[in-house]
């Protein structure tokens, strides 16, 4: 197919010819020269019988830049000046399944050698349950032929519980990551008018006559109480899952909720003594005169929190 | 005599003849490393309580590795609960690691081995992974890192404050085997 494929290009133009070559040279020599490695192998069928032209595609799992090949008659196959890196292949021949290895490693050392054996598409694939190979097994290089049986868990002293899926367990989990994920997203949403509440405190406070600031400062706050209170709902309603120490910032991160939490239920209220004063004609004394502290605390255990989970300090 | 008497007489006098193992190995301290990189965390878990198996016939030793999910540790418990949820590690505790080589890789400084990897409700093949071999006192010491991506596994990739961890999820592998 190569040879006709050429034959035409000669035919065609002399020109588009050498411009393919050096458009497919190129990259290879320029690779040769930075340090490169070879990977070849050789493709055969599944009772040891050559495969001759199976398309092998490399694709660079770093780059994404891909290589092809053909097997020859004699099944193999040859990659030259690959740089050093991890590869993913894909085998391709008619008549066969086509098989995709995730990840091949090449490095200058050597040449990586990878014998794939093809599988007939029209095949049925083991079961494990039956304890019939499975095309997994199958594909292991230097199958041998001793009836020696490979370990099994049982050869690990592994117990039933240990190797035995929980789907229950897994149920709770798949439910807890779900009602953390929109605590993490609330946390989030919540920090934008708990921010704008904050820069806009002393200004609600001071001794302008103008009440528009002191009202966007409450609605703002309204609204960060709420969404707080989302935020919270979440958390403290996502299943605990039975058997888990917790350990690192997760700690750190639920012991500030102890000073922000109550403290979101006492700011307001501090507020709304301090917002009555004010509308009074009255300089805010007392118990309200706590009402920015307390603020200012709250919302710098709630960027804590955040903070914990989020950067490693 | 009736061919029952005949079988029992024969199986009496010919015991089974099944090939026995050359030898054993079997897995002795480990450390398996995966490191998981976000724009905003570098973090990784650590597993010392691997088990695994070695057994040799004919010049090829088939080898079992078996961890538990849930045994990886990252320091901190909401990742790693956030870890076990992600790779259905519930569902699949076990991560389970096959490979064959040569009984001579022993004697080696260094190994490309093929494994076949089980995890997450997938099996992988990662092919020719190099490894280092030392040999001290009989026990050999493997180390090398196994290029494993999550999408391999077909693992969404969890995110952080909306920004996902990178695919790729290298686990480092330190084990010490021992004949049996």
């Amino acid at each position: 197919m190569l040879t006709k494929f050429f034959r035409n290009l000669q035919s065609d133009s002399p020109g588009v010819l050498l411009a393919c070559l050096f458009v497919a040279l190129a990259p290879s020599l320029m690779a040769q020269t930075a340090g490169t490695g070879i990977l070849a192998g050789r493709v055969t069928d599944a009772s040891g019988g050559v495969v001759e032209s199976a398309a092998v595609t490399a694709t660079s799992v770093e780059t994404g830049q891909t290589q092809s090949v053909t097997t020859g008659p004699d099944g193999t196959y040859k990659f030259d000046g690959l740089l050093p890196g991890n590869y993913r292949l894909k085998f391709e021949a008619a008549g066969f399944k086509t098989v995709e290895i995730p990840s091949v490693t090449v490095n200058t050392t050597g040449t990586a050698v990878l014998d794939e054996k093809l599988e007939v598409s029209e095949k049925i694939s083991g079961d494990q349950t039956t304890g019939a190979p499975s095309p997994a097994q199958e594909n292991l290089p230097n199958a041998p032929s001793s009836s020696v049986s490979p370990p099994s868990l049982s050869d690990l002293g592994l117990t039933p519980e240990q190797t035995q899926g929980n789907p229950r367990e897994q149920a709770l989990l798949d439910k807890r990551t779900h009602m953390l994920k929109i605590h993490q997203r609330m946390g989030l949403i919540t920090t934008i008018p708990l921010v704008a509440t904050v820069i806009l405190g002393p200004g609600a406070g001071g001794k302008s006559e103008g009440t528009a600031t002191r009202d966007l400062h409450v609605a703002l706050g309204s609204l960060t109480g709420d969404l707080y209170g989302i935020t919270a709902y979440y958390a403290i309603r996502a299943p605990r899952i039975p058997g888990t120490k917790k350990r690192g910032p997760i700690k750190f991160h639920e012991a500030m909720a102890w000073i922000h939490g109550p403290g979101m239920i006492l700011t307001p209220i501090l507020g709304a003594m301090a917002f009555s004063q004010k509308n009074n004609g009255e300089k805010v004394h007392g118990i309200a005169q706590a009402h920015g502290p307390v603020a200012i605390v709250t919302a710098g255990a709630f960027g804590a929190a955040l903070l914990s989970v989020s950067v490693k300090f | 005599m009736n061919i029952r008497s005949l079988a029992a007489c024969l199986l009496l006098a010919f015991p089974p003849l099944a090939p026995a193992a050359d030898s054993q190995w079997v897995l002795g301290q480990n450390s398996l490393t995966y490191h998981v990189s976000h724009p905003l965390h570098e973090s990784e878990g650590v597993s010392h309580a691997a088990r695994g198996k070695g057994v040799c016939h004919a010049g090829q030793c088939d080898f079992l590795i078996a961890v538990a999910v849930k045994s990886f540790d990252s320091g901190d418990s909401n990742r790693d609960l956030h870890m076990v949820q992600v790779t259905r590690g519930a569902e699949f505790p076990l991560v389970m690691v096959r490979t064959r080589l040569p009984e001579s890789a022993a004697a080696s400084v260094t190994v490309n081995a093929d494994l076949e990897i089980q995890f997450a409700g997938q099996t992988v093949q990662y092919k020719q992974v190099p490894f280092k071999l030392e040999t001290h006192g009989g026990e050999t010491r493997i180390t090398g890192t196994i290029p494993a991506t999550l999408s391999d596994f077909k693992i969404d990739p969890p995110s952080l404050l909306t920004l996902p961890v990178k695919n790729e999820i290298p686990v480092r592998v330190d084990m010490t085997w021992r004949p049996q």
